[in-house]
């Protein structure tokens, strides 16, 4: 078993409405994962349902082998699965540093005990995270904009830091939420890279996107939902030249 | 006592007077459902309501008559501009829940300390005796005033669930409580339902706050206190769901009306207060975030 | 002098009671209206205690301020499992329910309230003594819950406040986050009913009423939500304005419902033309 992210037989409604049904997939290690489909086909909802936004009316998730859709959203996270929002969600009266200072997966600093008796480690914490807060957002080559409101930034760069804020958990799962939507350009090339480096350490990344060159350019194996159904999984050049899936996509 | 018609006896006194809380709480429920707020400013309508149908009755010399429709006209007129000038402007603003909630309290108690101002503290009542003439049915007594509270409450009840099923205006309030921004989209005015259930509301609080002051000594408090009724009826019965809120006015009314044979007279609020915990403490369903406040107000 | 050092202390005690509030309104953005309850189960627990046990005071106002700190989580854990507005008319239903209890218990001295609360220094000493204690308390809670809101913990609730569902994605504990905050606002608060109550020597029911509720909303929106000095700014005021309505020298029945009218209409002017309140930074909106 070397899928680090394994979803099987998830099933959810909202009344009459099957956003997942049977939904089965991995994600393996240093694999990027793109999950494409027309609106409303139940990507995000997918989402939602393994970062634990959701509860699943049947089937399980794994992590490692072990299975986590008893826990509840906080504690997912804690245990690796590190997402990014359709909407950023981002801090907004918050500065592009502090978004990123609260994003590690440990903060002593946190604890109003520890910040009374244990003020050696909090500090030492708040270095570390400072260190790498700065490190990630030099990746993007967004360091200069460490003290500037989140909310005064250009929309491309918002969205490179949304992923900077998701990338300082340092877990072993990333889910991206179209995170090309509305970018292009520098931070296009900017996101792409990224990515691509995330999945070289190790990262199981999966990718919800519309964006077709990008899935074409970086995922290796991509899986088409509408309905809340996988039609069909396969490679990307596959899944392409499946006409059945163009129509269905594009002839909506 | 368990004499069945000591039993049957308490049994309808204690719908009789659960019929004023139904009004009340059908008002607040109705409010919370079309706009998604906990509307505390009813308090001091409630209060406006019954001061002026006192100073009609007592300071002017004035029959019922003139008493009703000029309440019904200062309430409603209050309610409305509540809703015009102070919780549209905070939807506009884009305010939270902690500003509207502050908004209507304060709003309330401000109304309330005028009439204490106005009015003094010392409890009064709509006519100079609470006594009604009694008339023995099947071995129950039942006073005029009794009579006159059912018949109000459910024709009140009728009268809106007509209105909400059959009328125009009624689903167009419901399409507005279930989803503002969709039943914008089809040219349903949102703010037009908010006014037309501020009105609704008014007239629902005359009319309880007519039963109550004819039954019982007011004071210019009174109505913090019954509101608590109206916000228990209403998580009782599930957010959204205004005649199962009635249903629970009627049950808690009951409640009070039964504890009299266990427990001391003097605990009877503190019974009200513990339902108020059980409820949220154990019936949690039925309570979904309105999604109509969040699309509106958290823009 | 003896008037003065009164009116000292209630404006310590104020800044104390604005100052947790705004903790937990303003910056750990719970709604609640349950303040004045935690305030009264500090003086209640501290008065009892001082007369029922041979306890120091000292000992007396700490355990007044558990008592309030474990009823507030108590409230807390219950209402917010089930949503952040629940939360909000749990408070009401808590403060009346309990309010009820105490005026209908005998043990708590009924309506008529809690006297003969034994006293701790006397003589020329007292007012003095008082005075500073109320005084270092205030600054304590002002400058505590500042150090609280600027580190790492502070930049956690803004977080929280911001946007509640990323919080949660980044591993954070929403719910146990403001249960925290929530206990900390209550327990200030149940520490200045314990000096309250020593202080005064008698407590009452009346004197924690709902309304009261408003006087402290009124000093925290007033004063600016969400900063360390507003309250302070805020519970100044609301004891200076009464003192001017004293110099007018109307009768109490007419002085305390237009001391009520001039706090409501004073919120709900700020509430609506400058809702920062006085200190606060205008790019603050409610």
């Amino acid at each position: 078993m070397t899928a680090v992210l394994r979803v099987e037989d998830l099933c959810k409604r909202f009344g009459g409405i099957v956003v997942s049904d049977q939904i089965n997939l991995t994600v393996d290690r240093g694999e990027i994962l793109g999950l494409i489909g027309p609106n409303g086909a139940g990507k995000t909802s997918l989402f939602n349902l393994i970062s634990g936004v959701l509860r699943p009316d049947s089937g399980s998730i794994y992590l490692n082998g072990v299975a986590i859709d008893a826990a509840a959203l906080y504690r997912r996270a804690r245990l690796g699965i590190a997402r990014t929002w359709q909407n950023m969600l981002l801090f907004r009266t918050m500065t592009v540093l502090d978004n990123l200072l609260i994003a590690p997966r440990s903060y002593p600093g946190e604890s109003i005990l520890r910040v009374a008796f244990a003020r050696g480690t909090v500090r030492d914490a708040e270095r570390l995270a400072h260190e790498r807060a700065m490190t990630t957002l030099a990746r993007m080559g967004l360091e200069h904009t460490a003290n500037d409101m989140v909310v005064d930034l250009p929309f491309g760069q918002q969205k490179l830091i949304g992923l900077a804020r998701t990338l300082m958990n340092d877990g072993p799962v990333l889910l991206l939420d179209e995170p090309m939507a509305g970018v292009e350009g520098a931070a296009y090339e900017t996101m792409q890279r990224v990515v691509r480096e995330e999945a070289a350490s190790g990262r199981a990344i999966c990718v919800v996107e519309h964006n077709v060159s990008f899935i074409r350019d970086l995922c290796s194996r991509a899986v088409f939902m509408a309905n809340g159904r996988i039609l069909q999984d396969g490679t990307v050049e596959e899944l392409i030249a499946s006409a059945a899936l163009t129509e269905l996509y594009f002839g909506v | 006592m368990l004499d069945p018609v000591i039993l049957a006896q308490i049994l309808w006194t204690g719908i009789a007077t659960s019929a004023p809380y139904v009004l009340m709480t059908v008002g607040f429920a109705l409010t919370l459902k079309v706009t998604g707020l906990w509307n505390f400013a009813h308090a001091g309508l409630m209060a406006i309501a019954f001061y002026t149908m006192y100073f009609v009755l007592d300071f002017c010399d004035l029959p019922v008559v003139a008493a009703l429709p000029a309440a019904l006209i200062v309430t409603g007129a209050a309610s409305l501009a509540i809703e015009i000038f102070g919780l549209q402007v905070l939807r506009d603003r884009g305010s939270g829940n902690l500003t509207f909630f502050i908004f209507t309290l304060i709003l309330s108690e401000l109304i309330i300390y005028v009439i204490t101002l106005l009015f003094g503290t010392e409890p009064e009542t709509l006519f100079k005796s609470i006594l009604s003439p009694v008339t023995i049915v099947a071995n129950i007594a039942v006073s005029d005033w009794d009579e006159l509270a059912v018949a109000v409450a459910a024709s009140g009840l009728v009268l809106l669930y007509a209105f909400l099923t059959w009328s125009r205006e009624g689903q167009f309030l419901n399409a507005v409580a279930d989803n503002a921004r969709l039943a914008e989209l089809y040219g349903i005015s949102a703010k037009r339902a908010w006014r037309v259930v501020s009105i609704i509301s008014a007239v629902f609080i005359v009319a309880s706050m007519y039963l109550i002051g004819t039954h019982g000594g007011v004071v210019p408090n009174s109505p913090l206190e019954l509101i608590i009724t109206a916000v228990i009826g209403t998580l009782l019965g599930g957010i959204g769901r205004v005649f199962a809120a009635a249903g629970a006015a009627v049950f808690l009314g009951l409640l009070q009306s039964f504890s009299i044979l266990v427990i001391d007279s003097r605990w009877q609020n503190l019974l009200l207060y513990g339902v108020l915990f059980i409820t949220i403490l154990m019936f949690p369903r039925g309570v979904r975030l309105p999604p109509v406040r969040l699309l509106w107000a958290a823009r | 002098m003896e008037y003065l050092a009164t009116i000292g202390v209630l404006i310590a005690i104020y800044i104390i009671l604005s100052s947790s509030y705004d903790l937990v309104i303003g910056y750990g953005g719970l709604s609640t209206v349950a303040h004045p309850i935690f305030f009264a189960i500090g003086a209640y627990t501290a008065g009892l205690l001082a007369i029922h046990s041979g306890l120091p005071a000292v000992c007396n106002v700490i355990l007044g301020g558990l008592a309030a700190m474990l009823a507030s989580v108590l409230l807390a854990a219950s209402s917010l499992r089930v949503s952040g507005d629940y939360l909000l008319i749990a408070s009401l239903g808590f403060q009346l329910g309990l309010l009820q209890l105490i005026k209908n218990l005998d043990f708590t001295g009924g309506p008529g309230g809690l006297t003969a609360i034994p006293g701790t220094v006397t003589g020329a000493a007292r007012t003095p003594f008082f005075l500073i204690v109320s005084g270092l308390l205030a600054v304590a809670t002002v400058w505590g819950i500042r150090a609280l809101v600027n580190g790492p913990y502070g930049r956690a609730i803004t977080a929280m406040r911001d946007e509640e569902l990323a919080f949660t994605a980044l591993g954070r504990d929403a719910t146990s986050m403001k249960i925290v905050i929530f206990a900390i606002g209550c327990g200030i608060a149940g520490v200045a009913g314990g000096v309250y109550a020593y202080y005064f020597q008698y407590i009452s029911p009346d004197q924690f009423e709902v309304l009261q509720s408003a006087a402290i909303l009124t000093m925290v929106v007033l004063g600016g939500m969400g900063t360390t000095f507003g309250p302070v700014v805020g519970a100044v005021l609301l004891l200076a304005i009464p003192q001017a309505i004293t110099f007018l020298s109307l009768p109490p029945s007419i002085m305390a419902p237009t001391q009520g009218i001039i706090f409501t209409v004073l919120v709900l002017l700020f509430l609506f033309l400058r809702p920062a309140g006085i200190v606060g930074l205008s790019r603050k909106t409610l």
